[in-house]
């Protein structure tokens, strides 16, 4: 042991050694999560650049705006959103467990390349011109059909892992992690329910219609929000902040009544996305309720994350991080208070069609989905390639104020753009008629178009300089190595 | 030979992928079944090519640790 | 509380059971009675199956994304009915699979475009929107005059509509071929097509091969004229 710079009276034997953990796996979602998200961010400018100057769209059909922006949705929900939790799920159940990951390493690279196949599959159908049009469920039937079959074998990997563990009790993020799965899977069978004209043609009819179809299609996309970008980052968040900063969760007690209220109540939010509609009024009404008291666990689960700082505030300072997780959960308490506000029927319907909903959106998965990952990147590649640290805390700490600002941006020229679109559609003037036109709100939003790309583009940017210092933490050797020591080892007091 | 059953089971399943994937792609109404059905066998063919690698790489592993202490 | 879940938190498969019986009570509650209450989709005059060449068009407008920009749904809002026409009904929808309802108006709605503008203002827009909307921030669909429809498959597609509960009759899917060239060809006689599809609106393709841009228009022309708000008949539905 002559090659550790640690005398060796400070390295004891402990009484378990750490299992050899299936870490492979882990980085290779975690370089296609750095992957897919740039690939998110600049399709979303491009789209963004379409909106403003729709000279843009080529008279291509392969890059036009109805084709590129379920390139974009996908691309940020599932190939980036996606990955990191695929990654971070296998890295946080088998540490947690103490065991390594179940099914063999043939299973574990087949979720992998597997999931990724999935994705270029949709990514290339929507270009070609097949979509089947449902939001966050555009594949057509044969590729839903092979992300079926490699979420069953993601689903056995994680609880077979559960099952096998040496831990006696389940983490809270693995419950998170578990309900993300569970309930992604249930969602997707609902609402990808279609009958194909052959099983040779990639076209096929939805089984539902109309009014049922509407009601299927908000209920699988309300908690796509709710269980993928929700559920599952909470389950990220319940591990990662708590790590970095080196203090357990703020309470037990709330992270049990967080966990199930919110599973419960979230389901029922899908009707708020159809407001004053042909959705028959009673269903109108549940979703509106359930919206509103969803409030509630959102807030305890915000507060359980942000009070678990007590005492350790100052690290905000020095771990930048840390600061992205801190910011991403303070992001996740204004969106899941606007989402109940704009739940409201009244609200709603000067809110629904404009780009309010789009303002919304964005401050949830930039602030709170894709914050959050950049706090478990930040920590978790040094902790991967066994490096003692990053590369630069300076670039983190610029990548997080170019990325806060770009979504300031991003949201106040949505909040504008939008609210001016609903007043001007139901304005009427001094005679009673309808003042302005359609296009006329067009023209009058134009501006707000150009700010929200300044803000995209920054947020790119933000994130490129990320890449760049995750590239060097692993690759450039300057950053100190950490020390690694042999199995059943530790350091003394650590 | 001393086979992962994990390494089997899967093994199997994208063979069966493979084949799927070929028949798809044969019988194709549109381009992008016709896509979709050769990619899905390119892929099981570089994954199943995966497979046998790592199997050979770990039978080699072994035996170079074998050779060593032995 | 804090004792019992203690035993849930080592119980892997209970975990499991109670939390899939959680997350299953707002999906049924919400999703199970719009299948079993029959005042959901109350039954109105005039709405009928799409014609094949309108089937055909509205494949073309889901593939797009045009659901991406234009919304089809009139929301029972004073402006909205003012500007778009009659709110939307659910009947209306019942043979959309999958519905269209739209999330968002970067265009305007939809819903009740048929009859609006000329077949040929429609080719216009679709070839190149700025020409006869300058503000407009849709891209040009020049592609869709340049793609020929196969008749081939429009069989098996009504049959597979057929089998998810829209009610084409045996008549309908033996002539639907003839009927989906009928109707983009101004020169063809359209009475059989129009016993089949009242108020089927025929086209100016050029009468030797139907296009993509054909199927499109024929769906736009249809949308929101099956019912007619002024018939007696659906006196109780106008405001």
């Amino acid at each position: 042991m002559a090659d550790l710079a640690l005398a060796p009276e400070l390295v004891v034997p402990i009484a378990r050694p750490a299992p050899d953990y299936n870490e492979a796996v882990v980085k290779k979602f975690i370089i296609a999560a750095v992957f897919w998200a740039i690939v998110a961010f600049l399709v979303g400018v491009y789209l963004a650049t379409e909106l403003a100057w729709p000279q843009f769209n080529l008279g291509l059909s392969y890059v036009n705006f109805g084709r590129l922006r379920p390139v974009h949705t996908s691309a940020g929900i599932f190939a980036f959103g996606g990955s990191m939790l695929f990654g971070t799920s296998f890295y946080v159940v088998q540490r947690t467990c103490r065991t390594r990951l179940f099914g063999g390493e043939a299973l574990a690279n087949f979720v992998f390349w597997g999931y990724q196949f999935f994705i270029v599959m949709a990514a290339l159908s929507y270009v070609m011109g097949y979509s089947k049009s449902q939001e966050y469920a555009e594949p057509q039937w044969h590729i839903d059909l092979w992300l079926t079959i490699v979420w069953v074998a993601y689903a056995v990997i994680f609880i077979g892992t559960l099952m096998k563990r040496e831990e006696p009790h389940i983490y809270v993020a693995n419950w998170f992690y578990l309900a993300f799965i569970l309930t992604v899977a249930v969602l997707h069978i609902g609402n990808n329910l279609v009958v194909p004209i052959s099983v040779f043609s990639s076209q096929g009819y939805s089984m539902a219609s109309g009014v049922q179809n509407a009601m299927i299609q908000w209920w699988y996309g309300h908690n796509a929000v709710g269980f993928f970008l929700t559920a599952g980052f909470l389950g990220m968040m319940y591990y990662f902040i708590p790590k970095a900063a080196n203090r357990p969760i703020y309470s037990y007690r709330l992270s049990v009544v967080h966990f199930w209220s919110l599973v419960f109540l979230y389901i029922w939010a899908g009707p708020h996305h159809l407001h004053w509609t042909a959705l028959p009024d009673w269903t109108q009404t549940l979703g509106m309720a359930f919206s509103i008291m969803l409030w509630m666990p959102s807030w305890g689960g915000m507060i359980n994350g942000l009070m678990t700082l007590s005492g350790a505030w100052d690290k905000l300072r020095t771990d930048p991080g840390l600061r992205f997780s801190v910011t991403a959960v303070g992001f996740y308490g204004m969106a899941t208070f606007e989402g109940p506000v704009m739940s409201i029927r009244d609200v709603n319907a000067l809110s629904h069609y404009t780009d309010w909903g789009i303002g919304h959106v964005h401050s949830g998965v930039l602030g709170w989905v894709a914050f959050i990952s950049f706090g478990a990147l930040y920590y978790l590649v040094p902790v991967l390639w066994k490096r003692g640290g990053l590369y630069s805390a300076r670039l983190a700490s610029w990548h997080y104020w170019i990325a806060t600002l770009g979504i300031v941006f991003y949201i106040t020229s949505m909040w504008v753009a939008g609210i001016m679109q609903g007043l001007m559609w139901r304005a009427y003037d001094a005679f009673g008629f309808l003042q302005y036109s359609f296009a006329e709100s067009v023209v009058a939003v134009h501006p707000y178009y150009v700010i929200r790309l300044m803000g995209g583009l920054m947020f790119l940017i933000g994130a490129l300089i990320m890449v760049y210092n995750l590239y060097q933490t692993v690759h450039n050797k300057s950053t100190e190595p950490r020390l690694v020591l042999p199995a059943g080892l530790a350091v003394a007091g650590g | 030979m001393d086979l992962d059953p994990s390494d089997l089971i899967v093994g199997l399943l994208m063979a069966a992928f493979g084949i799927t994937g070929l028949i798809l792609a044969s019988g194709a109404m549109d381009n992008e079944m016709y896509v979709f059905g050769l990619s899905l066998f390119g892929f099981a063919g570089l994954f199943e090519f995966g497979l046998i690698r790592r199997h050979f790489d770990r039978l080699d592993a072994v035996g170079a640790e074998s050779r060593r202490h032995g | 509380m804090v004792i019992r879940h203690e035993f849930i938190e080592k119980n892997a498969f209970l975990l499991l059971v109670l939390t899939l019986v959680t997350i299953a009570v707002g999906g049924i509650v919400e999703v199970v009675p719009l299948f079993t209450i029959e005042t959901t989709v109350e039954p109105v005059k005039g709405v009928r199956p799409y014609s094949p060449l309108e089937q055909r068009g509205r494949d073309i407008y889901v593939r797009e994304g045009c659901y991406v920009c234009h919304s089809q749904q009139i929301r029972a809002l004073r402006d909205e009915v003012e500007r778009y026409g009659h709110f939307s009904l659910a009947a209306e929808s019942m043979y959309d699979h999958p519905f269209q309802w739209g999330s968002k108006r970067i265009g305007p709605d939809l819903a009740r475009v048929g009859g609006k503008y000329s077949s040929d203002w429609q080719y216009a827009h679709l070839v190149n929107a700025q020409s006869v909307v300058p503000e407009s921030l849709m891209p040009h669909y020049a592609f869709l005059a340049d793609t020929p429809i196969d008749p081939g498959d429009i069989v098996a597609r009504l049959r597979t509509l057929r089998m998810v509960g829209v009610p084409y009759t045996d008549d309908e899917i033996a002539n639907a071929v003839d009927d989906l060239q009928a109707q983009a060809n101004p020169n063809a006689d359209n009475s059989a097509l129009l016993k089949r599809y009242p108020k089927a609106v025929t086209v100016p393709g050029d009468g030797r091969q139907v296009t993509e841009m054909d199927a499109l228009v024929a769906y736009l022309q249809v949308l929101g004229t099956m019912v007619d708000f002024a018939d007696p008949a659906n006196e109780r539905l106008r405001q």
